[in-house]
């Protein structure tokens, strides 16, 4: 018998190729975001009305993975931007590979903003790493608020967290303010926004968000750029 | 659910170690979960034991070590010398 060290992630080949999405992107100064939520907590809705009030001039692209149908490309196929489906045929969740190959053929170059809407799940999904900048979560106020404690791993990878669905409030007996306590016991640092898609309520806060992160994004290329040039 | 998914990267991780090692099987792999990595360790293990049953890998137990954060890593792997 003899022990031998491996020492590597188990997703490592997945790790590779969402590696070198990231860096292509990267180069593209393209900002991609990771959007994982349980079916029905309105990612679809939430990225159209995204797409809808994005600042004009605003070069954006869209992944939407289900396990099967083409009804949510169809859906956020309407506001003028490319859109792609990923259908995972039963898997659960998307992984880099999916990405790579759904992104082949379109021209990054010049693209601001790319959206993956990951397969309804706060579980699979989690593992997977896109090549994103970050996952955002979406929990709508039509579920628990303990979400965030029944499911630690998501919250506690995620960015921001988009509360949803905000115009149910008067009709559902969700508290608002333990979601946030929840989320932030997960994650101290978790980013929160509350929306709704059919009125538009917080997307102004949500497109600042996505311009702020954005900057951020191009800032620290630019200090590594410069600090490449150093050397 | 994806723990299928995870099983059959954990074995592709094996392969390609083992073509590291000719003369050798694996008897063991061991592998660290995190709480918070999503990965549930019994549906690994069911997932894990499914694949390997009829598989030329068996037998290779997996072994799972239960950690804080959210890793999900490969650590050692025993191995044995075939015919030995």
């Amino acid at each position: 018998m003899i022990q031998v060290p491996v020492e590597q992630k188990v997703l490592s080949e997945n790790q590779r190729v969402a590696e070198g999405l990231r860096s292509a992107l990267q180069a593209t100064g393209t900002l991609s975001l990771n959007v994982i939520g349980s079916p029905g907590a309105g990612k679809t809705a939430f990225l159209e009305r995204t797409l809808q009030m994005l600042p004009p001039l605003t070069q954006a692209a869209v992944l939407t993975g289900d396990l099967q149908t083409e009804n949510d490309a169809i859906r956020l196929g309407k506001y003028g931007y490319p859109v792609r489906q990923i259908t995972t045929v039963g898997a659960c969740h998307l992984d880099a590979r999916m990405v790579e190959k759904h992104l082949d053929g379109w021209n990054l170059e010049g693209l601001d903003l790319l959206f993956i809407e990951n397969v309804g799940n706060l579980v699979c999904p989690t593992s997977y790493d896109l090549g994103e900048d970050a996952k955002v979560v979406v929990l709508s106020v039509a579920e628990g608020e303990d979400k965030p404690l029944k499911y630690p791993g998501i919250f506690r990878k995620a960015e921001l967290m988009i509360l949803n669905k905000i115009d149910l409030l008067p009709y559902v007996p969700f508290k608002p303010e333990l979601a946030r306590e929840y989320a932030r016991r997960i994650h101290p640092g978790i980013e929160i926004i509350e929306t709704c898609a059919i009125t538009g309520a917080g997307f102004d806060q949500w497109i600042d968000w996505l311009a702020m992160r954005g900057d951020k994004k191009h800032a620290s290329a630019a200090q590594r750029g410069e600090a490449i040039q150093q050397v | 659910m994806h723990e299928m998914g995870i099983a059959s990267s954990i074995l592709d991780a094996v392969q390609r170690e083992l073509l590291r090692y000719p003369g050798y099987r694996a008897a063991r792999v061991d592998v660290r979960i995190g709480e918070f990595a999503g990965v549930d360790g019994e549906s690994l293990r069911f997932c894990f034991d499914a694949i390997v049953k009829d598989s030329p890998f068996a037998p290779l137990e997996l072994n799972i070590e239960a950690h804080g954060g959210d890793e999900l890593d490969l650590g050692s792997l025993e191995l044995e010398e075939v015919n030995a």
